[in-house]
C-alpha cells in the first residue's frame, strides 16, 4: 500500500501496553502529541503487548491438571485479545491508521528489551505506576527496568496526579 | 468557505503539535547528545515534511508549527564559606573578591554551555529559550518543569551501572521518578559510551532490579 513506502526510513517508536490504565494513558498521550494529524507522522508506530505464559502464571508445574492449564490458557488468550482490540480502538479513535499491534510472550521486561533490539526502535514509550521507592523495590517496575536496560531512548509517561 | 475550513484545520494542527519541551543541559557530552537527539526526533522544524504540507494550505502560518524548546541549566549551590581541609577546624570566611571571581566563573561556565546549546538549536532551526537556575540539579529541574508547565522533559543518561548510580546519584533517575510530566531519557549511542555493567549478564536472567 502507499502507506508502506511513506513509512520507510522513519524512526520507529514502540509503545508498551498491558492491561493497566497507565499504559493506555501513555498510548493516548503519545498519539495526541506525536501522531496528531494527517498521514505524515515523524515516527512509525508499533504497539507491543507482553503476555505472560500460562505456565509462569501457575508457578510450580506439578500444580494443576491439564484441563486447568488449557482453561487458563484460553482465559489469558481472551484477555490478551481484549487488550489488543482496545489498543487498536484507541488508535482508530485518534484517527491513526495502520498501527501494528504485536503480542510477545514472556516477562514484560525482557519482551520490551528484545522488541527494541528486533525492530531497532529509536524510542520506547512506557507508562508508569507512580509507585514510591518501597513499592517499586518490592513489586518491581517494568518502566524502571526498561529505562536502565533498553538500548534506545525511553519515554516514561505518567498520569497527572489528581489534585 | 473553503479558506475558513483550511484555517481551522491549521489551527487544530497548531494546537496539537505545539509541545513545550524542556531539555536539561550541563557540561557533559551526554546532555548535548540528548539535546541533538531531541531536536532531531521530537521537533517539527520548518524544513520537516509536515511543515511543508502545512505551507501548501496556509503559507503565512507555517512558522507557527515549530514547537519551542526550553534549555535549562542548573548551577550547583554556592557557599559563602570554605571549610579548611587541613588541621584547624574553624571555617574561614573567604574574601569577597575571591567569592565574586568564583561566582563569575560559574556564571561564565553556564553561559558558555548554554550558548553552545543555542548554537545547536539554531543550526536545526528550532526556537529555544534558556533558563539558568542555581541549586540541587535534581530538585531544580523538577520544579522548573512544574512552574513552566512543560509537556515533556528530556534528560541525558550517563549509562551508569546500578552500584555507581547508588553512590554517585543520578539526576536522570530522580527526574524520571519525580517529575510530574513525561520524561525522555536519551541514552548515548552504543559506539561511544561504555555499556553499563548489567548488559554483561544474559537478558533472560530474571531478577529484581
Amino acid at each position: 500500500m502507499a502507506e508502506g513506502s511513506e513509512n520507510k526510513g522513519k524512526p520507529l517508536m514502540l509503545v508498551a501496553v498491558d492491561d493497566s490504565e497507565h499504559s493506555f494513558y501513555a498510548l493516548e498521550w503519545t498519539l495526541d502529541h506525536f501522531f496528531a494529524h494527517g498521514t505524515n507522522h515523524p515516527f512509525k508506530l508499533i504497539v507491543i503487548h507482553a503476555r505472560s505464559s500460562a505456565s509462569s502464571a501457575l508457578g510450580v508445574a506439578g500444580f494443576g491438571s491439564v484441563d486447568f492449564m488449557t482453561s487458563l490458557e484460553a482465559d489469558m488468550k481472551k484477555s490478551t485479545g481484549k487488550t489488543v482490540q482496545k489498543a487498536k480502538d484507541v488508535c482508530t479513535s485518534k484517527k491513526v491508521e495502520n498501527v501494528e499491534v504485536e503480542v510477545m510472550e514472556g516477562d514484560p521486561r525482557n519482551v520490551m528489551c528484545d522488541a527494541v533490539d528486533k525492530h531497532q526502535a529509536s524510542l520506547l514509550v512506557v507508562g508508569s505506576h507512580g509507585y514510591g521507592i518501597v513499592k517499586r523495590a518490592v513489586l518491581g517496575s517494568v518502566s524502571d527496568y526498561c529505562a536502565h536496560h533498553v538500548k534506545c531512548s525511553v519515554m516514561i509517561v505518567k498520569q497527572p496526579t489528581k489534585p | 468557505m473553503e479558506t475558513k475550513v483550511a484555517e481551522q484545520a491549521v489551527e487544530e494542527q497548531q494546537g496539537k503539535k505545539k509541545m513545550r519541551v524542556m531539555v536539561a543541559i550541563d557540561e557533559s557530552e551526554w546532555s548535548f547528545y540528548a539535546l541533538k537527539w531531541a531536536l532531531d526526533h521530537l521537533f517539527v522544524g520548518p524544513n520537516d515534511k509536515a511543515g511543508v504540507a502545512a505551507t501548501r494550505e496556509a503559507p503565512a502560518v507555517s512558522q507557527e508549527n515549530v514547537s519551542m524548546a526550553t534549555l535549562v541549566h542548573v548551577m550547583p549551590p554556592f557557599y559563602n564559606y570554605v571549610l579548611p581541609a587541613g588541621p584547624g577546624g574553624a571555617a574561614y570566611y573567604v574574601t569577597p573578591a575571591l567569592l565574586e571571581s568564583v561566582r563569575k566563573a560559574q556564571e561564565d561556565g553556564a553561559a558558555d554551555v548554554l550558548s553552545r546549546a543555542l548554537e545547536i538549536c539554531k543550526d536545526k532551526m528550532i526556537k529555544a529559550e534558556t533558563l539558568i537556575l542555581r541549586g540541587d540539579p535534581k530538585d531544580m529541574i523538577c520544579e522548573a518543569t512544574e512552574q513552566s508547565h512543560v509537556d515533556l522533559l528530556v534528560v541525558g543518561s550517563r549509562g551508569l551501572g546500578m552500584v555507581k548510580r547508588a553512590f554517585l546519584g543520578s539526576v536522570s533517575d530522580y527526574c524520571a521518578h519525580h517529575a510530574k510530566c513525561p520524561v525522555v531519557i536519551v541514552k548515548p549511542p552504543k559506539e561511544s559510551g561504555k555499556p553499563p555493567k548489567e548488559s554483561g549478564k544474559p537478558p533472560k536472567e530474571s531478577g529484581k532490579k
